[in-house]
């Protein structure tokens, strides 16, 4: 675990503090309160102090959601696949179900990944793997990859060559949504090539056991599509498996990496993630518009985000963040 | 070991379009009930699309 996990990350994230830069925006009060080295420390302090006061009462809640949705899902995903040989599924519905399971299990396993259903020693510790786990099979990521790769997303936010999700960053939209497809071309200099690399520097076994269950799950899953395919069930594959992921690793890479980080400029606590509104709401856009208090207390699970926003909003102004109401 | 799951990913684009694309297009052929050319059968055909994009992705590195 690192630095930014939980309340030690939130303590390392007091100390630190002074070190980070958030330039003033557009909006911001007269007096500015970030984290300029002119700045009055006892006031950065104080805030901060606040902040954290005010976020830990939206750590942790009702985190039993996220465990029942992974293995739920998972179950009606494994049986749509006996199902569609069978002849019994509807394969369009199917498709859609699998999508969303797709997009749904990136924000199970995204708790999970900051062992928000389990801590370390935790009795609830083996859910938390296990969710993590199952969650990203139909994304064909394996969760200790995931779980690495999200991490050094957190340590190294926005940072070219050390943020894993850097390869996302987009001029606009539409160029988010051709590099989600381009990014993931095998000749491409995009995002399993970064990992790779990262994992490299790592240089732990940590890394190199989670290169080997992605090479294992590629694998999986490629015999599946094409022993499926040659047996007569190349369709049912492909609307079960093979599409729902690219769609869903789609959408995640343009919610999830895209959106709240755009446009991957600033580097600071509170200027690296942004706030936005989005045209499909909290939900269609898997909670992402208040990813910028994920950023900031990632102990707070993703259904509590916008409520933590909100409860933030007038410690986030004084110090100078810009929040609009979302 | 290395070398040869290396070497399997290198040229996994060419085997996905034989193993994946060609029949992915011949069963999709059959079920709109469209007829290959040239007096090909469904899988001919597909091999003959799956294959040759497999390759174009596995040497350009992009499947478009």
């Amino acid at each position: 675990m690192g630095v930014t996990e939980g309340r030690g990350a939130t303590d390392a994230m007091f100390f630190r503090e002074g070190l980070v830069e958030a330039p003033a925006r557009g909006d911001a009060p007269a007096i500015p309160l970030t984290g300029d080295a002119s700045l009055d420390k006892h006031t950065r302090v104080a805030l901060l102090r606040e902040e954290r006061e005010i976020a830990r009462r939206f750590e942790g809640g009702k985190m039993w959601i996220y465990p029942a949705f992974a293995f739920t899902c998972y179950a009606i995903w494994l049986s749509f696949f006996p199902l569609a040989i069978m002849g019994w599924l509807n394969l369009p519905l199917a498709f859609v179900l699998s999508t969303v399971f797709a997009v749904g299990g990136y924000v199970t396993s995204h708790e999970a990944m900051h062992s928000n259903i389990g801590r370390p020693g935790s009795k609830t510790r083996w859910l938390n793997e296990w969710t993590g786990k199952v969650s990203t099979i139909i994304i064909v990521f394996p969760f200790s990859m995931a779980r690495l790769m999200h991490l050094e997303h957190h340590y190294h936010c926005n940072h070219p060559e050390k943020d894993p999700d850097y390869p996302d960053r987009a001029d606009g939209p539409w160029h988010a949504i051709y590099k989600t497809w381009l990014n993931r071309q095998p000749g491409v200099d995009g995002s399993i090539h970064i990992y790779k690399r990262i994992l490299a520097e790592m240089g732990t076994k940590e890394a190199a056991d989670s290169l080997k269950d992605t090479i294992r799950l590629q694998l999986i899953f490629l015999a599946v599509l094409f022993g499926m395919a040659w047996s007569g069930y190349a369709i049912e594959a492909a609307l079960i498996w093979w599409l729902p992921r690219h769609i869903g690793l789609s959408y995640i890479r343009f919610y999830l990496s895209w959106a709240p980080h755009h446009p991957r400029e600033e580097r600071g606590r509170y200027t690296n993630t942004r706030l936005f509104k989005s045209r499909l709401g909290h939900i269609g856009s898997i909670g992402m518009e208040t990813h910028f208090v994920h950023h900031l207390y990632p102990a707070i699970p993703s259904h509590r985000t916008k409520e933590a926003y909100y409860a933030l909003r007038p410690v986030l102004e004084k110090r100078g963040v810009h929040c609009p109401e979302i | 070991m290395q070398k040869a799951v290396q070497t399997l990913f290198k040229i996994m684009p060419f085997l996905f379009g034989i193993g994946f694309i060609a029949p992915l297009i011949a069963q999709t052929m059959i079920y709109w009930g469209w007829e290959p050319p040239l007096g090909l059968s469904p899988i001919g055909f597909g091999l003959l699309i799956g294959g040759p994009w497999g390759l174009y992705a596995t040497l350009r590195g992009r499947w478009v």
